[in-house]
C-alpha cells in the first residue's frame, strides 16, 4: 500500500491544530491548506500546524505552507510550527519560514503561544 | 487657455497629490492581491465617498475572474457586462445595482474589473470624480506591476534558498548516510532525500545481480514501481558496485501547476547523491573488512598466547641427561608442538608433533593433543594403545585435510630405555657415541588421517652414555633461501653428526642459526621445533 498524505484538524478554543502524516508535497501541501481554508474562511486566526507525522517536506509543499502563513498574516493570523523533524526545521528555517511563523517543542506549548 | 473647469479640477486635484502618493505607498506595499484589493477599497472610499466597491482579477483571457474585493455579494454578475479589450475602459451605467464599470487591461496580460455602486451622498459621479478614479486605476496599475516584481523577488529569493537547501542537504545526507551501517536504511535515505530535494513525486532504487532484480526500495512505501518506470517524467542513474547494479529512478517532478520535466540541477543532484550511496557502501564494506581483520588479528594473538602456554617454557631436568627444546612459529600460531612430560612412575615423555597447516584450525588440533596426552600418559597405558586411542579422537576432531605427525619417546633415566612411537613423522635421528646415524621411523601412519583400528606398531631402543636423540619437525630440513633451495635433510644430518657441543641448549641455537644462515633474509615459512637429549 501506498503511503498516503494525510491530514487531520482539531479545534482547541480559539485555536485550529493541523496534524499531518506523511510526505508534504504538491498533493500534501494542497490537503493542508484546503482544511486551512476551511477553519480561515470561518475567521479562525490561530493555527499550529502539527508535523509529528511528517518526515520529508518538498519545495512545492513549502509553497503551500507560506500561502497560509501570508494569509495568516493578512488577517492579523499566526502560524506555529511544532514537533519538527531536525531536517525539516533546518529546510524551514534556511526558506525563512520562522521570520513569519512560530515554532514550538510541542503542540501544548504551540496552543500556549496563542493564549 | 485653460478654461475655468479645468482650473478647478487641476486646483482640486492639486490638493490631492499627497493623498495620491501615500495611496501608492500603502499600494505598492501589498503582500497580496487581496492585500491589494482592500487596500484600495480603503483609499478610494476616502476619495470619492464610495463603499459600494468591487473589484475582480482576471490572468488571461482564458482564465476565470477572480474576486479580490467584494462589497455586494452579487457583483459576479456584473461582470457579464465587461467586454474585454486592450484599453482603458470606464463606462457610466444606469443601474441599480452599480453605476460605474471600469476594465483595466494590465501589462501582462492580466485584467481588472471594477464596479462601482451609488456613491454614499447619492450624487452622480462627476467628471472630477471620474479624472480621479482613472488616476487611482492608474496608481492601481503601477501597485500591481511593484506587487508583480515583489512577487519575482520573492520567487528568486524562495529559489535561491531552495539551492541553499538542496545544497545542505546534499552535504547532510552525506554525512547521515555514511553513519549508517543498515545497506537498506542508507539507500532510503538517499531516495527519499534525492526525491524531496529534486520535488519528484516518486521515486525507485533497484538493486540487479547482471539481469535478476534482487530488491527494491519504492519513495513513498509502496508506489507502483510500474508506474515510476513508465513516467514520462523521469531522470535515472546507475551505479555498480561489487557486482550489483543499483538503478535509481525519480518520476514525475512536481509543480504547482503539475507535472513538469526534471531541469539539470535535478540530474547533478541525483548524480550526487548516487555518488554518495556508492561511497557509503564502499566505506562500510572497508570499515567491516578493518574490524574482521582487527578482530581476527586479536584472535590470532590470543590463540597465539594459548598455544604458548601449552608449551614447555622451561625444560624438566633429568638426572644424567641434558635436554633442550624450541619452537619458533613462521604465523601467529603455528601447527608445531613439542612437550616432555615427567610421568608418575619417574619416566620422561619427548613428544613432537606437526599438523598439517597452520593457523586457528591447527592450533584447535594442538591443544586437543595436548589434552589426549596428559590425559592418556596418566593412565599408564601401552603407547600402541593410546596412539591408536589419541588417532581415533583426532579423526573425530579434525576435518579431512587436517592430520597430526607424531612422534613419542618415553625414557627410563636410569636405564636409557626409549619406548617409541612414530606416527607418520619424520625420522628422528640418534647419534651414537661412535658417531653412527640411526633413523627411527617405525610407527604407523599420521594421527586423524583413517580410523580404521591400523596398529601403531612401537619400537624399543636404548640411549647410552654419550649417545644424542634428535628431535625435529619438518621446518628445518624445508626451510628456504630465496633461491627456494631447502636447508635439505642431507645438511641437517651432516650438522647433527658434525656438531657435538657439551650442551643440549648450544646445539639447539647452533643449528638454529645455521638455518638462518642459509635462509638469510627470506621469510620463515614453516614453523621450526626440535628436542635435543644427550646422555651424559
Amino acid at each position: 500500500m501506498i503511503s498516503e498524505f494525510n491530514v487531520k484538524a482539531e479545534q482547541k478554543d480559539n485555536c485550529v491544530i493541523l496534524n499531518t502524516y506523511g510526505y508534504i508535497n504538491n498533493e500534501g501541501g494542497q490537503k493542508i491548506v484546503d482544511e486551512f481554508s476551511q477553519y480561515h474562511g470561518k475567521g479562525l486566526n490561530n493555527f499550529v500546524l502539527n508535523l509529528e507525522g511528517t518526515k520529508i517536506v518538498n519545495s512545492i509543499g513549502i509553497s503551500f505552507l507560506i500561502e497560509m502563513i501570508e494569509k495568516l498574516n493578512d488577517s492579523n493570523g499566526k502560524m506555529v510550527f511544532t514537533n519538527l523533524d531536525p531536517t525539516i526545521e533546518k529546510t524551514f528555517s534556511i526558506m525563512g519560514l520562522f521570520q513569519f511563523a512560530e515554532k514550538a517543542n510541542s503542540v501544548e506549548e504551540a496552543v500556549n503561544a496563542f493564549k | 487657455m485653460t478654461s475655468k473647469f479645468q482650473q478647478n479640477i487641476i486646483s482640486k486635484l492639486s490638493l490631492q497629490v499627497a493623498s495620491f502618493q501615500e495611496g501608492f505607498k500603502i499600494l505598492a506595499n501589498a503582500s497580496s492581491l487581496r492585500e491589494l484589493g482592500r487596500n484600495f477599497n480603503h483609499i478610494l472610499r476616502g476619495s470619492i465617498l464610495v463603499v459600494d466597491l468591487n473589484l475582480f482579477y482576471k490572468k488571461n483571457k482564458e482564465s476565470p475572474w477572480e474576486e479580490i474585493y467584494v462589497y455586494n455579494k452579487n457583483s459576479k454578475k456584473f461582470l457579464d457586462d465587461l467586454e474585454l479589450g486592450t484599453n482603458f475602459l470606464l463606462v457610466s451605467a444606469k443601474r441599480k445595482s452599480y453605476k460605474l464599470r471600469i476594465l483595466l487591461p494590465l501589462n501582462d496580460d492580466s485584467y481588472f474589473g471594477l464596479f462601482l455602486g451609488p456613491k454614499l451622498d447619492r450624487k452622480p459621479y462627476s467628471e472630477l470624480d471620474k479624472i480621479i478614479l482613472q488616476i487611482f486605476m492608474q496608481l492601481l496599475d503601477n501597485a500591481y506591476q511593484a506587487f508583480n516584481s515583489k512577487r519575482k523577488e520573492k520567487e528568486l529569493i524562495f529559489s535561491l534558498n531552495h539551492r541553499v537547501v538542496q545544497l545542505n542537504s546534499l552535504i547532510d545526507t552525506g554525512i547521515e548516510i555514511s553513519k549508517l551501517s543498515n545497506k537498506k536504511m542508507l539507500m532510503e535515505l538517499a531516495l527519499e532525500r534525492a526525491a524531496s530535494l529534486t520535488n519528484a513525486s516518486t521515486g525507485l532504487l533497484r538493486i540487479f545481480n547482471n539481469t535478476k532484480m534482487l530488491s527494491q526500495i519504492e519513495f513513498p512505501a509502496g508506489s507502483n514501481s510500474r508506474e515510476i518506470l513508465n513516467s514520462n517524467y523521469k531522470i535515472e542513474r546507475q551505479v555498480e558496485y561489487r557486482g550489483l547494479k543499483y538503478f535509481i529512478t525519480l518520476a514525475n517532478k512536481e509543480s504547482r501547476m503539475g507535472y513538469v520535466p526534471f531541469d539539470e540541477t535535478d540530474e547533478i543532484l541525483l548524480e550526487a547523491f548516487a555518488r554518495q550511496v556508492l561511497n557509503a557502501m564502499e566505506n562500510e564494506f572497508l570499515h567491516k573488512e578493518a574490524i574482521e581483520k582487527e578482530s581476527i588479528k586479536k584472535e590470532l594473538s590470543l590463540a597465539g598466547e594459548i598455544q604458548k602456554k601449552l608449551l614447555p617454557n622451561k625444560m624438566p631436568e633429568i638426572e644424567g641427561y641434558d635436554l633442550a627444546g624450541i619452537n619458533i612459529p613462521s604465523k601467529e600460531v603455528g601447527g608445531d608442538y613439542f612437550q616432555v612430560l615427567k610421568l608418575s612412575d619417574g619416566r620422561f615423555a619427548l613428544i613432537i608433533a606437526d599438523v598439517a597447516g597452520k593457523g586457528v584450525p591447527a592450533a584447535l588440533l594442538v591443544s586437543t593433543l595436548d589434552a589426549c596426552l596428559v590425559a592418556y600418559l596418566e593412565m599408564q597405558i601401552p603407547l600402541s594403545e593410546m596412539a591408536k586411542k589419541i588417532n581415533s579422537l583426532i579423526y573425530k576432531a579434525s576435518p579431512p585435510d587436517k592430520f597430526i605427525t607424531f612422534f613419542i619417546a618415553v625414557l627410563t633415566p636410569a636405564t636409557g630405555d626409549l619406548d617409541i612411537i612414530n606416527a607418520g613423522h619424520n625420522p628422528v635421528l640418534l647419534l651414537r657415541k661412535n658417531n653412527k646415524l640411526e633413523k627411527i621411523e617405525a610407527g604407523g601412519i599420521a594421527f586423524g588421517m583413517f580410523d580404521m583400528g591400523l596398529p601403531f606398531e612401537g619400537e624399543k631402543l636404548k640411549i647410552n652414555r654419550g649417545d644424542r636423540l634428535f628431535l625435529y619437525t619438518d621446518g628445518i630440513p624445508e626451510a628456504m633461501n630465496k633461491r627456494e633451495e631447502e636447508y635439505s635433510d642431507e645438511r641437517m644430518e651432516k650438522f647433527f653428526k658434525s656438531k657435538k657441543p657439551k650442551k643440549a641448549k648450544t646445539f639447539i641455537g647452533n643449528i638454529v642459526n645455521d638455518i638462518k644462515k642459509f635462509t638469510g633474509n627470506t621469510p620463515q615459512s614453516d614453523d621450526i621445533t626440535a628436542l635435543y637429549l644427550i646422555r651424559n
